[in-house]
């Protein structure tokens, strides 16, 4: 962990971000939140949904702009937050907030995948779900809530160690 | 389950959340009484990430000094390379609250009879 972070610091984008002027860490720091933003608010959406809200509104039309928005708000966040921990990545070293918001990433992650595997999410846009399935279907919209809002958390607080 | 029990669990979360930061902004986290070192620059500012930082030796200890945003760093005239490695500067600003912690958030940098006001608006 601690070599991965001295690399990283170290590689040709800790550099850039270092010496791109007094704006960039501001701008790729907007560009986090923003990502971070779309992901959550999109997350937020979808997961009340599975456990139960709004059930005049079927499921199918709920992850279809849900689904696309926090793949985006997801990947934009990745990026920009590489750079952001290439700036000074060796200052994380022994920061307790990243050891819990990474394995939540991985947690929420394992739940997408879960979750995409349910024969009730696959059928959403042909039948309603059963009991049984509704209730799947809840447990994966509190796994992936949960898990999201334990990233999100931890790593504002990283900023604060 | 409810809508409703799903908000009475994920509003207090995020409020809890939310407590923490205003240790960081500002300058909850440090002490209240004014502070002054005097030592030689171990590392040169740097200007990058959320805040600008430097490394000052005095008395055989290495202090984190950190100074203001970048830009604002910048706009105060301290620029990197301005100070070289290894010369006299004063440090004018608040301790940690932690005495174990051997940093100081900064409010002015003197060196060679020039004064770097990082924050004017503070006394």
């Amino acid at each position: 962990m601690n070599e991965l972070l001295a690399w990283l610091e170290a590689s040709a984008l800790g550099h850039a971000m270092r010496n791109s002027g007094v704006w960039t860490y501001g701008i790729v720091n907007l560009t986090h939140i923003l990502g971070v933003g779309s992901l959550f608010g999109s997350v937020l959406l979808l997961d009340l949904r599975l456990l139960g809200a709004w059930r005049g509104v079927p499921l199918s039309s709920i992850a279809r702009p849900t689904v696309p928005v926090a793949t985006t708000g997801f990947l934009v966040a990745a990026a920009s937050g590489v750079c952001l921990a290439a700036t000074n990545a060796t200052e994380y070293i022994g920061n307790p907030f990243l050891l819990i918001k990474f394995p939540a990433i991985a947690v929420g992650l394992g739940n997408v995948a879960v979750l995409s595997r349910l024969a009730a999410w696959k059928s959403r846009h042909t039948r309603e779900p059963n009991v049984r399935e509704q209730r799947q279907l809840a447990a994966a919209g509190a796994v992936s809530l949960l898990s999201w809002l334990t990233a999100v958390s931890a790593g504002r607080l990283a900023g604060y160690w | 389950m409810r809508l409703r029990s799903v908000l009475w669990m994920v509003v207090p979360a995020l409020a809890f959340a939310a407590l923490p930061a205003s240790a960081h902004h500002g300058w909850g986290g440090n002490a209240t009484e004014e502070f002054e070192i005097v030592g030689t620059v171990e590392s040169g500012v740097s200007l990058a990430g959320p805040h600008a930082a430097m490394k000052v030796r005095a008395d055989g200890q290495v202090w984190d000094i950190t100074l203001a945003p970048a830009a604002r760093t910048e706009r105060a005239g301290l620029k990197e390379g301005v100070i070289p490695v290894g010369d006299k500067v004063t440090i004018h600003g608040h301790r940690n609250r932690d005495p174990k912690r051997f940093e100081v958030k900064t409010e002015r940098v003197t060196w060679n009879g020039r004064t770097f006001n990082v924050y004017p608006d503070r006394k």
